[in-house]
């Protein structure tokens, strides 16, 4: 059996709640550590390391030095693990200051200045991207990535159709009440960028009338590109489906909740690192 | 000073026990929560609209508790009120939530200790596959008939998207409804058969240690009705150890009634009522539910009541009382999906405003509370009111109990590492949410 572990460093546990929904490896795989649902103090010598959350603190660092030494492969999953995720928001600047002093603690973990993405620490084999990947993505990646098939954009999973007719004139979102279902939410007037979204979590939430928040990152397309490629690439979207004033497109995904996801393959930008390549990416 | 420093595991998050020893006594006992990601601070300036899809990545296990928490929030900010079809959709959810919290709870975080293993995943230890094997592949089960609840009402079951300023952004269809009531009526003798064997053994496994934790009287809170629970949240109210209900309020009062202070060891705060120790959870709505108003559900509680009183208060009820709600959850959930869920409106329009909103929920662990205050359609101050913080000082009062036990002038019997543990699940706490 291959032996496999899961390091859970700053995050919110929701990759391990989905991998949890993903029992197919039960037959394959012996877990041999995870603490959410294992007691066992220290990682063993394993084949696949399955690291989620982000290096926050110090003892994240410590952990992952250590946990990475002992596994022949690691993979890295979620968007905390690739890139900081959600605790990136802390990040700006004045907020930093804010909560690195209310963040004194005797004997804890200390915070490490930034949140680090998995791959500044340990060589990562193989990129797990979602928040969370879903159970089947889990599977996909422990029993054979090679086979598994998806479109190349939320957008092409997603089933609604896109009206030649219908043309918001702003970003209306839920203000407007009911979500008509079936059709496009572009159309309806939500920012929603599933075009550039990297497929393979078959758009729930879109399906479900949620507009698409970029949680997979940037299809294959634009993943090794600089992020200014896929920001202008959705902005064309917009401007050929919506009477939407570019202004306001521009100003809309800047917003913290796409700001999370959207960059988390870009944020190599400036430190002379070259982009993840994308055959690693799942 | 001697201390005893006990890393903790299945748990949610990251925490640690901490006991200090002086002379054979147990002077102290600490519960340190050692993770902290900021969102009270990196929030602010967030598009308060935002925060449904920003907060449930406090928590990956409590993520339907936060989405419907926010959307209170903001609902309660902006004076709006949603259609009834919303309602129940946000119930759905919120009912799927327990079945995957206390089936998780249950079967895979405490089971073991009631078994004797380390995991209820094949190990590399001796003869434990079948049992494991056994137990695993149903507990899975169950656990997966909540989190496709979450799916079916929420659209995704870790970081749910549909609830919505307003309301939902679906209903349900009546096949995917049927199709889903059909998978619960499936779980749910599952889900009995497991609670009855865990009910078993936590009978042994008290038999076999002697105890049932802290049996001290204590104060308890919840914010649900005392029959026919709504998870999505009611007037607050605590109750105190002779059983009387001694206060009653909204949420936007809870800084009234609740002490909230933090210390230079955790990451996590603490809150107590009148200086008095509280529990919330799963125990907190037993001791008030008079009854579940499901059949399969009033059966059990009826027979907790019996076996150990009303208010009971020894923490290791913590666990069967969790039971209790996974049962009642599959049911109730069960006769909601009977009824038409898309037919009506699922959402109304409305108008942004600035000001401050209240969101509150009855949270696996208890209630939990959005606080914002808005203006210019940012957010400028963001309060979590956590129910694991509810229960710190609860969870270290117990832990002395614990320590008091097995240590002596003479040794530290290491069963107290185990008891650690048993005690700290009983609480279910989630570091991630307590710390956020």
């Amino acid at each position: 059996m291959i032996r496999f572990a899961v390091l859970q460093l700053s995050g919110c546990a929701g990759c391990e709640v989905s991998l949890l929904n993903a029992e197919a490896w039960l037959d394959r795989y012996r877990l041999v550590y995870m603490p959410l649902v294992v007691s066992a103090y220290d990682v063993p010598e394993v084949d696949v390391l399955l690291v989620s959350g982000g290096v926050r603190t110090d003892e994240d660092l410590y952990n992952l030095r250590r946990a990475g030494e002992r596994a022949r492969q690691v993979v890295a999953v979620g968007t905390c693990a690739i890139s900081g995720g959600v605790a990136n928001l802390g990040d700006r600047d004045e907020v930093r200051e804010l909560f690195l002093a209310a963040a004194e603690r005797r004997h804890l973990p200390r915070l490490l200045p930034k949140v680090r993405p998995v791959d500044s620490v340990v060589t990562v084999d193989r990129y797990l991207p979602g928040c969370p990947p879903t159970p089947e993505l889990f599977m996909a990646v422990l029993l054979d990535p090679s086979d598994f098939k998806a479109s190349k954009t939320v957008c092409q999973e997603c089933g609604r159709k896109k009206l030649k007719d219908m043309r918001p004139t702003g970003l209306i979102g839920f203000q407007r009440g009911e979500v008509l279902p079936d059709i496009c939410l572009i159309n309806q007037g939500y920012l929603c960028v599933g075009s550039s979204t990297r497929g393979g979590c078959r758009a729930p939430c879109t399906r479900a009338g949620h507009p698409c928040v970029g949680c997979r990152g940037p299809s294959d397309a634009f993943i090794e590109k600089a992020s200014s490629k896929w920001l202008t690439s959705i902005q064309r979207v917009f401007a050929a489906m919506t009477d939407i004033p570019a202004e306001e497109i521009q100003a809309a995904l800047r917003s913290p909740q796409l700001a999370l996801f959207l960059f988390q393959f870009a944020d190599y930008a400036g430190t002379g690192r070259p982009p993840r390549p994308k055959e690693k990416v799942l | 000073m001697p201390t005893l420093t006990f890393p903790l595991s299945r748990i949610e998050g990251h925490a640690q026990v901490v006991i200090e020893v002086r002379a054979g006594k147990v002077v102290s006992a600490r519960f340190e929560a050692m993770e902290f990601r900021g969102f009270e601070y990196f929030v602010q300036g967030a598009p308060a609209e935002q925060m449904p899809v920003i907060t449930p990545r406090i928590c990956g296990v409590c993520s339907t508790a936060h989405h419907v928490a926010a959307v209170k929030a903001l609902e309660d900010a902006y004076g709006i009120t949603p259609p009834p079809l919303a309602l129940k959709i946000r119930e759905l959810l919120l009912l799927g939530q327990i079945v995957q919290n206390q089936a998780t709870s249950l079967f895979i975080f405490t089971m073991p200790d009631r078994l004797g293993l380390a995991s209820i995943f094949p190990l590399a230890e001796e003869g434990s596959e079948q049992v494991n094997a056994k137990i695993a592949m149903r507990a899975l089960r169950v656990r997966k008939a909540g989190t496709d609840l979450i799916t079916t009402a929420g659209g995704q079951f870790i970081h749910p998207v549909k609830a919505v300023v307003g309301g939902v952004t679906s209903g349900v269809g009546p096949e995917q409804a049927a199709a889903m009531g059909a998978e619960l009526a499936e779980a749910l003798p599952i889900a009995c058969e497991l609670f009855d064997y865990y009910w078993e053994m936590s009978m042994a496994m008290g038999e076999r240690i002697g105890t049932w934790g802290d049996d001290a009287p204590a104060c308890y809170i919840a914010a649900v009705a005392d029959c026919r629970p709504n998870y999505y949240g009611d007037v607050i109210r605590v109750m105190c150890p002779a059983g009387i209900v001694r206060a009653r309020f909204p949420a936007r009062d809870f800084r009234a009634h609740l002490t909230y202070q933090e210390t230079d060891y955790s990451y996590a705060g603490q809150t107590s009522y009148e200086g008095e120790v509280m529990r919330a959870n799963s125990l907190a709505r037993a001791n008030m539910a008079h009854c579940m108003g499901t059949p399969l559900a009033d059966e059990y509680l009826e027979r907790f009541h019996e076996a150990f009183g009303q208010p009971a208060h020894a923490i290791m009820l913590f666990d069967l009382a969790r039971g209790i709600e996974l049962v009642y959850a599959l049911e109730r959930a069960m006769e909601i999906l009977a009824e038409p869920l898309d037919r009506e409106d699922t959402a109304i329009p409305y108008t942004p405003r600035d000001g401050e909103g209240y969101g509150l929920v009855e949270a696996p662990r208890g209630p939990l509370i959005h606080h914002y205050r808005i203006e210019k359609g940012l957010i400028a101050e963001a309060k979590f009111i956590i129910p694991t913080v509810h229960n710190t000082l609860a969870i270290e009062r117990a832990l002395r109990v614990a320590a008091r036990r097995y240590v002596t002038a003479e040794r530290v019997d290491m069963e107290l590492e185990r008891a650690v543990g048993r005690v700290v699940r009983a609480f279910d706490p989630c570091i991630a949410c307590a710390t956020h």
